[in-house]
């Protein structure tokens, strides 16, 4: 983009906060279990069936109520379904990576399947979180033990103390197959959860 | 002179329990080069929109008017290169007249009305654009304490492709504007969140207001770099 293109562009709308009250009315189910493209169908996508699950905290500790959280991944294979992959043939045709959810209490529970690497990064889950009293922050999830941390661009980019804050433990898995991952997003303070700039950067 | 980038530190709004309890507190960082696709969610569009949901003036088509002043909102959803957001779905939730929510979480008393949900959802043409019809939200006494109101809005959340925008709708010359914790934050960009009065002299609405929305940053366009 040129500098005259930039002059020319117009400004933005201002981004504001969700507000307590997000609809329930506008849940989708299907965007909350990736594991299934809808109830009743033999058609599923490939992949490990996992459970992202943890609480919202807020700088006191407390639980973040009426969150709404969106997800964002690859597929198994590791391709994301975007204009850019449109013709790869790695797509899975049943899966898109975008979930969401509204957490009534702040606590949250993600069932999807495990992301594959994409283009040398560590497996990970981008996460974007609206809340009241802020706007859309955005962070990624990664998965313990998972082959490329040690190597991913995004958490070489962080402080060693910093790097687990976004590291999802491995907790067992459940009666129906799924590999759990616990995490829990701090907002604010001491040990807040690192964010990034899509804005900036 | 050369300055290094750094990301945004965000600010807290002023008088807001909610904003001081959970923004974070350390400037976002910045994205690695080798990482920024991975952030740009795309979303699939969704067949998701009801017949009748466009207007949240009636809870079914054919069902009684709520009460107070109908109005309808328009506009034009595009990037900040003037390129339409088509097909993007706008979830849409307002209070009513009163100044009270349909959700089963808004504890706060007010009256409630037996014909209003404040709950719709329509997505955009071609060209980008939307209309829908609601009832003119009422001012609401959000920090009691202080005496401070939320002043008149409506919730608009937008989603489609690489655009993604959670944002209100504020209404032109209402005094609780200017103390509004969010609305403060923006400063003299807050008139961009304003809508535009027109007359509507023939449908079934009181008056209309104009609000065009522009999705900034890079993932709205990141694929059309």
């Amino acid at each position: 983009m040129s500098a005259n293109d930039k002059q020319n562009m117009l400004f933005p709308t201002n981004e504001d906060t969700v507000g307590p009250y997000f609809p329930i009315y506008f849940r989708d189910e299907r965007l909350e279990d990736l594991t299934s493209i809808h109830p009743g169908l033999i058609v599923a996508p490939e992949g490990k069936h996992i459970i992202l699950r943890g609480r919202v905290l807020d700088r006191h500790g407390d639980l973040a109520n009426g969150v709404v959280m969106e997800f964002w991944q690859a597929n198994a294979k590791g391709v994301y379904r975007t204009p850019a992959h449109a013709d790869n043939p790695d797509l899975d045709p049943w899966f898109n990576g975008y979930g969401r959810l509204r957490s009534k209490a702040g606590e949250y529970s993600f069932r999807t399947i495990f992301p594959g690497s994409s283009k040398g990064r560590a497996p990970n889950i981008t996460l974007t979180i609206f809340s009241d009293g802020i706007n859309r922050v955005v962070t990624q999830v990664f998965f313990e033990d998972a082959e490329g941390n040690d190597t991913d661009s995004l958490l070489s980019s962080l402080s060693e103390e910093d790097k687990p804050k976004l590291i999802a433990r491995h907790d067992g898995r459940t009666a129906d197959g799924a590999e759990v991952y616990l995490l829990d997003i701090i907002m604010a303070g001491d040990q807040e959860t690192p964010f990034f700039d899509d804005l900036v950067s | 002179m050369t300055m290094t980038l750094q990301g945004r530190l965000l600010e807290v709004g002023p008088t807001d329990n909610t904003s001081d309890q959970r923004t974070p507190r350390k400037r976002l960082r910045l994205i690695p080069q080798a990482a920024r696709e991975s952030f740009v969610p795309y979303i699939p569009q969704q067949a998701v929109t009801r017949q009748g949901e466009n207007d949240l003036t009636r809870i079914a088509p054919g069902a009684p008017r709520a009460q107070g002043t109908p109005i309808e909102v328009s506009g034009r959803v595009c990037t900040q290169t003037g390129q339409p957001v088509r097909h993007a779905l706008l979830e849409i939730w307002n209070a009513n007249m009163f100044g009270r929510y349909t959700h089963i979480e808004d504890h706060s008393g007010i009256q409630l009305d037996p014909n209003f949900l404040g709950l719709g959802r329509v997505t955009t043409d071609d060209e980008g654009r939307y209309t829908f019809w609601t009832i003119s939200p009422g001012a609401y006494l959000a920090r009691p304490d202080i005496g401070r109101y939320r002043p008149k809005h409506i919730h608009i959340s937008l989603s489609g492709g690489s655009s993604r925008l959670i944002t209100q709708m504020y209404f032109p010359g209402e005094e609780n504007n200017a103390t509004d914790p969010m609305a403060t934050l923006m400063g003299d960009a807050f008139e961009r969140n304003v809508g535009q009065v027109y007359e509507t002299p023939h449908i079934d609405v009181h008056h209309g207001y104009r609000f065009d929305i522009v999705v900034g940053g890079r993932n709205a366009t990141f694929f059309e770099d």
